[in-house]
């Protein structure tokens, strides 16, 4: 089982089963690549591998923002870049992996496959997988392949017993289209800012959502 | 055309012997078609068919053109292709979706066939999945939660939703593979279904 119940503190999330896809939504600026980074990091420390999609930053910040959340070079990390094209140097324990743009989801499927082979051969079987952010992906594929690409995604994961973690700006998109995209997970962390505190509540994994509680 | 249930696969091979071999291997549990070049097999390729076996070597059209026709014939077939080296990541972007190495083991093509089917399977599920997932996030953001509850059509669509999430997690076996989930991934990309 995987604990998520230190970064957000809600019981649902305190046992999340192996092989789960979560969407984390909630609107810009609330934080959400901070959790699952935070998410991940927590793992890291526990010795579980990390896989970092990123489509916004380039893999060496990807890198050292990881390092400064887990607080430690000892963890195994990969990082499928979609924004730069140039290989990095000084990168050497990460397996990075570069895509041409976002929207190219065959490159990114083959950066997984390499960065889930490369965890597993430094014999790390488990771990978490983070793709930040969905959004982004959207405004360059259609809602019905990014639809699909989740959930083959999603299904690869389970069979990997990884947890997944998948970011969505609700700002950025209609209702509609974060209502269909959450059908292809497990479950939801919604996140969302009142009176200056950021909450989240947890949907899917219990019968019915639970209350809001302050991050 | 097809006189069974039985899922349709149009070999493609120039060498009589070869292609034998290949029906001998698939009769049992597919309706074979047998085509020994090029044009032959666009005669004989039909909404029917669910996979084509397709030599790379051959003398007329080569098998790489017959998989550009195919391609450009609509047709939602799943093609593998049969070849003397194997291929390299790289040439995904021709357009089949599975390649097999000669010489050929009975195993590896009853296997190689089936995988095909499963992938189809699961993208036909899927499509559907996401169809009804759509028309149900339609409903729910335009009725209220007093109308959904009388409406039957909602009732009937997230009881489909449910028994297809099943369906979906049953053909999900197989996706364990990389090279399957690549191959996957790659459908989706290149807008595989219609």
């Amino acid at each position: 089982m995987y604990d998520l119940s230190a970064v957000v503190d809600i019981d649902a999330l305190s046992e999340v089963r192996p092989g789960s896809s979560v969407l984390v939504a909630g609107p810009a600026m609330t934080g959400k690549d901070d959790l699952v980074y935070d998410i991940l990091a927590e793992g890291s420390r526990e010795g579980e591998g990390a896989v970092i999609v990123s489509t916004g930053t380039r893999a060496e910040s990807v890198v050292e923002r990881y390092r400064e959340r887990v607080g430690s070079d000892e963890f195994g990390l990969g990082v499928v870049d979609c924004v730069s094209d140039s290989e990095d140097t000084d990168l050497e324990d990460v397996i990075t992996h570069h895509v041409n743009s976002p929207g190219d989801l065959t490159g990114i499927g083959i950066g997984i496959t390499k960065a889930l082979d490369g965890l597993q051969n430094r014999e790390i079987d488990r771990g978490r997988l983070a793709l930040t952010s969905l959004s982004t992906i959207l405004t360059y594929t259609d809602q019905k392949t990014v639809f699909k690409f989740c959930h083959v995604l999603s299904s690869r994961l389970e069979a990997a017993d990884y947890l997944g973690l998948f970011t969505i700006d609700t700002g950025a998109h209609e209702d509609q289209t974060v209502q269909v995209i959450k059908q292809a997970f497990d479950g939801m962390i919604e996140i969302r800012e009142r009176d200056g505190k950021r909450q989240a509540r947890v949907q899917g994994l219990t019968p019915a959502p639970t209350d809001w509680a302050d991050l | 055309m097809s006189e069974s249930d039985l899922p349709v696969v149009l070999i493609v091979e120039d060498e009589p012997d070869v292609a034998e071999t290949y029906n001998l291997w698939l009769e049992e549990a597919y309706d074979v078609r047998m085509a020994h070049d090029g044009d032959t097999a666009m005669s004989k390729l039909d909404e029917q068919v669910d996979v084509v076996l397709l030599d790379r070597m051959m003398p007329g059209l080569s098998g790489d053109e017959v998989l550009e026709r195919i391609r450009d014939s609509g047709f939602d077939c799943r093609v593998a292709m049969v070849t003397a080296v194997e291929p390299d990541f790289d040439i995904l972007e021709m357009g089949f979706d599975s390649y097999l190495t000669k010489p050929i083991r009975s195993e590896e093509l009853r296997t190689t066939v089936d995988k095909l089917l499963d992938r189809s399977t699961y993208d036909e599920l899927l499509q559907e999945y996401y169809s009804l997932v759509e028309k149900q996030a339609t409903l729910e953001a335009t009725k209220s939660s007093a109308e959904l509850a009388d409406s039957e059509e909602y009732t009937n669509l997230t009881e489909r939703i449910a028994e297809l999430q099943d369906e979906l997690s049953e053909t999900l076996g197989s996706i364990e593979d990389d090279d399957e989930f690549v191959a996957r991934v790659y459908d989706l990309d290149n807008g595989h279904e219609q």
